[in-house]
């Protein structure tokens, strides 16, 4: 799968949650063309995957970016680990270029520390996106709560700025392979 | 899969002035229960909104139609140049001014590529 040569193409990144998932499309290095996130209740991997073929055929991505599932110190679910998997394979079927990025990487690269917390990550992509994600940052989470479903959207972003900041990616599915 | 521009980047700009469907829906004068239909059918490249649509977009996005429906402009930008070279073909006779002028008009419109600033990306 190769790369367009061309910094200006677009990149489709998904963070899958135990929700659903969050999206983020970046073209460019700052002009993120849509955001947001989606809950889904029922048979979720199925739901999702047909939410993720919905968003590659509106957007037509040039690249897909997801979280490294199988990193070390992951500790997703196995229903996220399978449909990340499926994604992945749906992805290549479509000869769409995939790079996977842990949530340690995502942290390392944003904030340039790997124990950051995701509340800080969200505050630094404020920062970098201000008109778009300043009224979706969540109030700081209470240590009794469950993670707000807009964190969904910042995973997303993170992972498809750290693609730029990386540009050709660092863990590509295809050289894992 | 493509790295052209997308053909409208409504959604983008609706999104940055936190205005949702039906309120957009509102401004363009569009009337009726499902307002904000039309609007999302724009927005996910359904339909093509007509001129008097489109110029409303721009008053309200502040931003220039070419801007706005910036893939949609390359392509017809593409188009008129293809058809520019026709016309070059065909045109190409006569030796006063005026046609001269007329054939540097066309060979320029017909060397036109899409402007790479038209991507919101890069603006």
């Amino acid at each position: 799968m190769n790369h367009p040569s061309s910094k200006q193409y677009r990149l489709l990144a998904i963070a899958l949650s135990s929700r659903g998932l969050g999206y983020a499309v970046l073209e460019g290095k700052k002009f993120l063309v849509e955001y947001g996130s989606t809950s889904v209740k029922g048979d979720k991997n199925r739901l999702c995957q047909v939410k993720i073929e919905k968003l590659i055929a509106l957007y037509q991505p040039d690249a897909l970016v997801l979280q490294d599932t199988t990193a070390k110190g992951s500790h997703r679910a196995p229903r996220i680990k399978m449909l990340n998997q499926q994604v992945i394979e749906a992805a290549r079927k479509q000869r769409l270029s995939v790079t996977l990025f842990s949530g340690k990487q995502l942290r390392s690269f944003i904030l340039g520390n790997a124990q950051g917390t995701k509340q800080e990550m969200a505050e630094m992509l404020v920062k970098h996106f201000p008109d778009e994600l300043a009224s979706r940052l969540p109030r700081r989470r209470r240590s009794w709560e469950s993670a707000d479903s807009r964190m969904d959207i910042f995973d997303a972003v993170g992972l498809a700025v750290t693609f730029r900041m990386t540009e050709a990616g660092s863990a590509t599915v295809d050289s894992q392979c | 899969m493509s790295s052209s521009p997308l053909p409208n980047y409504l959604r983008t700009n609706r999104k940055r002035l936190s205005l949702t469907q039906e309120e957009v829906a509102f401004l363009l004068g569009f009337r009726g229960m499902s307002r904000g239909a039309k609007v999302c059918r724009d927005e996910k490249f359904a339909r093509e909104p007509n001129l008097r649509t489109a110029l409303t977009y721009e008053a309200i996005y502040q931003k220039p139609i070419r801007e706005l429906f910036a893939g949609l402009y390359e392509c017809i930008e593409r188009e008129v140049a293809g058809r520019a070279k026709l016309l070059t073909f065909r045109k190409d006779r006569g030796n006063n001014q005026q046609a001269a002028h007329r054939r540097q008009v066309l060979t320029d419109l017909a060397a036109r590529q899409p402007k790479q600033s038209l991507n919101p990306a890069q603006s």
